[in-house]
């Protein structure tokens, strides 16, 4: 499989790698020209990288071959490129997934800024920063950006403070912006922004603030606004009963994390978060809907056509705000479009996104509170599990046992990836009052820690959920995998290690030491007809290949 | 001696009695702290808020434990009441010390105010002579594994301000049963980890016993008896253990009687960075 994948790349590799060359070498690097078809083809692309996840169905696998289980040996550092720095307070921790399109990489920097790079040799194309006020909240995560979107000669990116700008791919210049939400009642902007057709698309932060959570769409060539779907219902609205009193006013269901989309259902998906305050459900009774879920959405208008909710009245802060994976396979002898979803909650599930059928649920890691899931998808309880006063120790922790950082799915192979975080909490209950603009939270967490905690990248069959293999890691990870038509798996951990695993056995091939936490997710990219890895390390970002 | 009681470098909040004297006119308030303005009852919610967060580590009434005693007029990451707030807020880096984000804006100011209700407590006494305690420090060849004022060897955790990061119980029970903490450190990399474990390798050339120093995926490295270095690829290793509940560190019970232990105790209580 995976050598027939580097013949199938070969060709269009060759062509693109000749164009490319002959803009590298004749001209300076141009801004990008991508319309929706090619975003549409950006999955079989090995070559660009187009979106957050490198394709809509947000798979986060690299078709190419160059570098393999045989070849991956002789993987060395081509360039790096060091972060500008910052002067914000408490900025500089790095999560971004580059974009590569035509030649030049675009990234994100802490907090919210962006740059361009010629992706040949890593030079300074050009680089933009926001004003962003010193104190601009962001309650309950860091001062962190993840991505960016492109359409034709256009990039957008969501800053902390809840703007969405778009920048000319060119120069950085601002071609538009909008104010998204009002960040002094605890909106802000994270995720990279997802474009279908001329639809920019975005969610937000905000539930440890007590947010009403919503998903918006923009013109990318306006800046405006042509829907909000909230995640929340309104009194009257489907989903309400879920809600008591005004507790919906204040119910959460942030949309942090970029979602995928089925250009044949024409339904984009996209996840929501917890529901707020975090660990005192007592202030709001109910299932709260849509929170810890999964919507489907139509991409033009924003109406849900369906939803499943993963963690019903969540009250240990696993959010649903992980990547959901659009793929195809037989499930008892029926082919089926599914989206598969490793949960924070320690389960994975795989929905039919054609209708929001419940279709499997499988435990993928220690977990202390559900006896199992039924056959609807709704998770079986163990008593007593709750947050409490004077703390309950549960599995996994708040941070869950994935969380944000991407998986990944080869679709030859049929195999899901995913770093896993094993790491308990004991969860404590407290009284929560909402004042606009702080946390509202209704409790907190002391998370098992040191050599109680662990982590692992995992292989799963995709289709069962059934475990392959195990990768080891020396503490819970804050960073993604990627999946290769070379027969590899690329990760990284806290302890600064960026490595590639054999996809068949999870045995290391190969590793580097950037010196730093990584807390990014690998992408790759192929340039003069070369294969790139990229990942970025502490401040630095660094990309790998065979040869220069 | 114990370096079971040091090792934590997770100081916390550290008194600097030294800094305190140079500057009589910072009274550890400033214009924008809530502090001076605090009522009984604003100061019985801090209590009870450092008792959900803070007490683990610094004691239920903050005469602490694995972290530093806060019954102290002096802190030493302390310099006002709003870096107290910070300190609280965002933690330590490089220390057992935490930062904490569940407690809203009001709640910390809450937990600062009870610390600093702390700091007018008279400090624990000393149970012993640490003149006396000195001499058995040098006695017991303590500095065979510890540095302290910069004199001995460093295989076991520094000891020059161990009387700022331990209260007398936790330094007994260090001396007497050091297999009974394992102090932790917090760490950006990592989070928060064993910060001193006992842990044994068997190489092809033998087997090895030590402090780990440092452990990722691939590779451990870790400190002997004698100080020295050695990493090792786990790939190539016989066998690794973690020796959890062991320490290095040999117990005194049965070598110190108690006033010999109190009097060592109390010299290491006297050990507060200033030579």
């Amino acid at each position: 499989m995976n050598h027939c994948a580097a013949v199938k790349k070969s060709v269009p590799l060759t062509i693109r790698s000749l164009i490319t060359l002959i803009v590298i070498t004749i001209a300076i690097p141009s801004a990008a020209q991508i319309n929706f078809e090619r975003l549409l083809a950006d999955e079989a692309n090995g070559a660009d990288w187009l979106s957050y996840s490198g394709g809509y169905r947000s798979e986060r696998f690299s078709p190419l071959a160059q570098i393999n289980r045989d070849t991956v040996k002789d993987l060395k550092v081509i360039w790096a490129y060091q972060m500008q720095p910052t002067d914000m307070s408490g900025a500089g921790l790095q999560e971004t997934t580059p974009l590569v399109a035509e030649g030049i990489m675009y990234l994100t920097e802490s907090p919210s800024s962006v740059t361009a790079l010629d992706a040949l040799t890593g030079r300074l194309l050009w680089h933009w920063s926001p004003e962003i006020d010193e104190e601009v909240l962001h309650i309950g995560f860091p001062k962190v950006n993840r991505g960016l979107a492109i359409l034709d000669e256009t990039v957008f990116v969501g800053t902390l403070d809840a703007r969405l700008f778009a920048l000319d791919a060119g120069t950085g210049a601002v071609r538009w912006e909008t104010e998204v939400a009002d960040n002094s009642v605890g909106f802000s902007l994270t995720l990279a922004p997802l474009v279908v057709d001329n639809l920019v698309i975005i969610g937000m932060s905000g539930a440890e603030a007590g947010v009403r959570a919503f998903i918006d769409a923009y013109d990318a060539k306006t800046g405006e606004r042509v829907w909000r779907t909230y995640t929340v219902p309104a009194p009257g609205e489907p989903g309400s009963e879920t809600w008591q009193g005004d507790s919906w006013q204040t119910g959460g269901g942030s949309t942090w994390l970029t979602g995928s989309y089925d250009p044949e259902l024409d339904l984009l998906y996209w996840t929501t978060g917890n529901p707020a305050p975090d660990w005192n459900g007592d202030l709001r009774p109910g299932d709260n809907l849509f929170t810890c879920s999964l919507l489907a959405l139509d991409p033009a208008t924003g109406e849900m056509r369906w939803h499943f909710q993963y963690t019903p009245h969540d009250t240990h802060d696993w959010d649903a705000n992980q990547i959901p994976i659009l793929i195809d396979g037989k499930i008892k002898g029926q082919n089926r479009k599914l989206v598969a979803l490793a949960n924070r909650n320690a389960f994975y599930y795989l929905i039919d996104r054609t209708n929001g059928e419940f279709v499997h649920a499988s435990q993928y890691s220690k977990q202390t509170w559900a006896a199992g899931i039924d056959g609807t998808g709704r998770p079986i309880l163990i008593p007593d599990k709750e947050p409490s006063e004077e703390g309950t120790l549960v599995w996994p922790s708040l941070q869950g046992a994935t969380n944000w950082f991407s998986p990944s799915y080869n679709p030859d192979t049929e195999q899901f990836f995913v770093a896993n975080r094993r790491m308990g909490a004991v969860y404590y209950k407290a009284d929560a009052e909402y004042e606009p603009g702080t946390p509202f939270l209704g409790g907190g967490e002391q998370a098992l820690s040191g050599d109680d905690a662990s982590g692992a990248v995992l292989a799963l069959n995709g289709l069962t959920g059934e475990q392959q293999w195990e990768f080891p890691l020396q503490s819970p990870p804050w960073s993604g995998v990627m999946a290769t038509g070379g027969g590899l798996v690329f990760g990284s951990s806290n302890e600064g290690y960026f490595f590639a695993l054999d996809a068949t056995s999870g045995q290391a091939l190969w590793r580097f030491n950037t010196g730093a936490h990584i807390r990014t997710n690998p992408m790759g990219f192929a340039i003069d007809g070369k294969q790139r890895v990229a990942i970025t390390g502490g401040q630095t970002l660094y990309v790998f290949g065979l040869n220069q | 001696m114990t370096w079971r009681t040091t090792l934590c470098l997770c100081t916390a909040l550290l008194l600097t009695p030294a800094t305190w004297a140079n500057q009589p006119e910072d009274n550890g308030q400033s214009s924008a702290s809530p502090i001076p303005a605090m009522n009984e009852t604003d100061l019985a919610a801090g209590r009870q808020l450092f008792s959900v967060h803070c007490a683990r580590c610094h004691g239920m009434q903050g005469d602490g434990g694995e972290g530093p005693s806060l019954q102290r007029a002096r802190l030493k990451h302390v310099s006002d009441d709003e870096s107290l707030f910070e300190v609280i807020n965002d933690g330590i880096q490089g220390t057992g010390m935490p930062g904490t984000w569940a407690p809203n804006d009001d709640e910390i100011w809450q937990i600062a105010g009870f610390v600093r209700s702390l700091g007018k407590l008279p400090e624990e006494p000393m149970p012993g002579d640490p003149a006396a305690g000195a001499i058995l420090y040098a006695d017991s060849a303590c500095a065979t594994c510890h540095i302290s004022r910069g004199q001995g060897r460093g295989v076991g955790p520094e000891l020059t301000e161990v009387g700022l990061r331990r209260n007398a119980e936790y330094l007994r029970r260090s001396l007497t049963n050091p297999d009974a903490d394992s102090p932790m450190l917090d760490s950006q990399i990592t989070g928060r980890i064993n910060g001193f474990l006992t842990v044994r390798a068997v190489a092809s050339d033998g087997e090895y016993e030590g402090l780990r120093v440092s452990e990722d995926e691939f590779s451990v490295q870790l400190r002997d008896l004698r100080g020295t270095i050695h990493s090792f690829e786990k790939s190539q290793l016989l066998r690794y253990e973690k020796a959890f509940g062991h320490s290095l560190m040999p117990g005194y019970l049965t070598v110190l009687n108690n006033q010999n232990t109190d009097d060592l105790v109390s010299y290491l209580m006297s050990l507060k960075g200033d030579s």
